[in-house]
């Protein structure tokens, strides 16, 4: 059951990331659900789901971006993993906590995916964290952040995360 | 916040982190191979995710179709009569265009040009944007099963839209001309000086590598050269917008307005085979109006 419910997730994730967000764009730049999603199942399932599911996430993903593979299996499957493990450790997360949270994730994979670029000097580096890291890192806090609060509202997180 | 692992087993978690360390090492190790049988899988599960990708993508050009529909009837009259007018100046243009291409078949018969075949092209339908914002790229609704390999160059009747980049079976990625990672040959049709045609930050292109002693000029177009990648040459890239000619450098640069809207485009053909070889691709689709041997 759980992985049909798993294999759903990331079988919508693909086209609401590229067909969807492109519309709710802010100056281009839309928030990756992705990644949200990867932190979200490692904080409520754990780290080992976190992870498998962020790898899937990762490798579907990739298939729809002009990215490098191993670069998204990496940020996707890493970020599942520690969310699980901060999730273990960290009792009370609050909207705000998993918004600054998903805000550092998103600029260190951000980072790590410009690092990868080539032919690229500081002054188009710093352009690209400006205009592409720092906002996309923004939306996709408030965005997780906006997303807990409302299942906070509605069911007991703190018994979610123990079950 | 306080700590509560205590009741959480460390297999699970142990076995996680393992799962991952091992992950990492293959990855740098055996890059190729992992990826290689990563990419092995890419068919099948694109043939999957194709089926809600196309699904959403139908409603969301359905919902956008209706939008557009309504947006233009805003204003419409006054379109109407502009088109009335281009459509008068056309007709003289397009008069003074058959003279000239009658013209250029008699010279053409008459220096015997040897006929090139024009590239074998397969049509498809933009059904996405790349999944992150780091590229500019967009999604076809065809791939490898449609004979859409990497590197096959990707236009519109307008002109240069981008390059294929990866494809799964039912799918495949196109960078676009204006991405700063996409580097296309190109000519300056006027001068006939050579130079790459890179993206930009802003969602424009730049064509570098011009010689310092080119007369270029703004207005100038800039079409593909043909000498590498899967264009053939004479597609047009864009228009030249401004010229960056610095003291002591070894080359001049230019700001080019793609010529092709690229956050608009919606269909696209894929250049499956470059001049003189679109005889050896299977199922493309020819440029209409080929001239007939």
């Amino acid at each position: 059951m759980k992985f049909f419910f798993y294999l759903t997730l990331v079988l919508l994730l693909v086209p609401l990331q590229t067909t969807v967000l492109p519309h709710v764009s802010v100056w281009n730049i839309k928030p990756d659900l992705g990644l949200v999603t990867a932190v979200f199942i490692g904080l409520f399932a754990g780290e080992m789901e976190g992870l498998l599911l962020g790898l899937a996430i990762g490798w579907a993903l990739s298939l729809f971006s002009a990215g490098e593979l191993w670069l998204s299996l990496l940020t996707y499957g890493g970020v599942g993993l520690l969310a699980g493990f901060l999730g273990r450790q960290v009792s009370q997360v609050t909207s705000i906590s998993l918004g600054v949270g998903l805000l550092l994730v998103s600029v260190a994979s951000g980072l790590l995916a410009m690092a990868n670029f080539k032919n690229i000097d500081m002054s188009h580096m710093w352009g690209i964290v400006e205009s592409i890291v720092l906002p996309q890192a923004c939306f996709d806090g408030a965005v997780g952040a906006g997303l807990y609060w409302l299942l906070s509202q509605r069911f007991d997180v703190t018994r979610l995360r123990a079950e | 916040m306080w700590m509560v692992n205590s009741r959480f087993s460390s297999g699970a978690r142990r076995l996680a982190f393992a799962c991952f360390a091992l992950l990492v090492a293959a990855l740098f190790l055996l890059p190729g191979q992992i990826q290689g049988l990563l990419q092995y899988l890419d068919g099948p599960v694109g043939h999957i995710v194709r089926v809600p990708l196309e699904a959403v993508a139908s409603i969301d050009a359905g919902i956008a179709d209706r939008w557009q529909q309504y947006m233009a009837l805003q204003g419409v009259r006054e379109e109407n009569q502009q088109l009335r007018k281009d459509m008068e100046s056309l007709r003289g243009q397009n008069s003074q265009l058959r003279e000239s291409a009658a013209a250029t078949e008699r010279l053409t018969a008459l220096l015997q040009f040897k006929e090139q075949a024009l590239p074998a092209m397969v049509a498809a339908q933009v059904i996405g944007r790349d999944a992150t914002n780091r590229y500019r790229a967009i999604i076809l609704n065809k791939g490898e099963s449609d004979g859409i390999k990497p590197d096959m160059g990707v236009i519109t009747p307008a002109g240069v839209v981008g390059r294929v980049v990866k494809t799964t079976g039912a799918t495949s990625v196109v960078l676009l001309v204006t991405d700063p990672n996409n580097a296309i040959a190109g000519l300056i049709q006027r001068t006939r000086d050579e130079g790459i045609v890179e993206g930009t930050q802003q969602g424009l292109a730049q064509l570098k590598y011009i010689p310092l002693l080119s007369t270029l000029r703004d207005g100038d177009r800039v079409v593909t050269s043909g000498l590498v990648g899967g264009f053939p040459r004479g597609l047009a890239l864009g228009t030249i917008t401004h010229i960056d000619k610095q003291e002591g450098a070894l080359f001049q640069s230019a700001e080019l307005m793609p010529e092709v809207d690229v956050g608009r485009v919606e269909e696209v053909l894929v250049i499956q085979a470059s001049y003189g070889q679109s005889t050896k691709a299977m199922g493309g689709m020819e440029l209409p109006g080929k001239p007939s041997p």
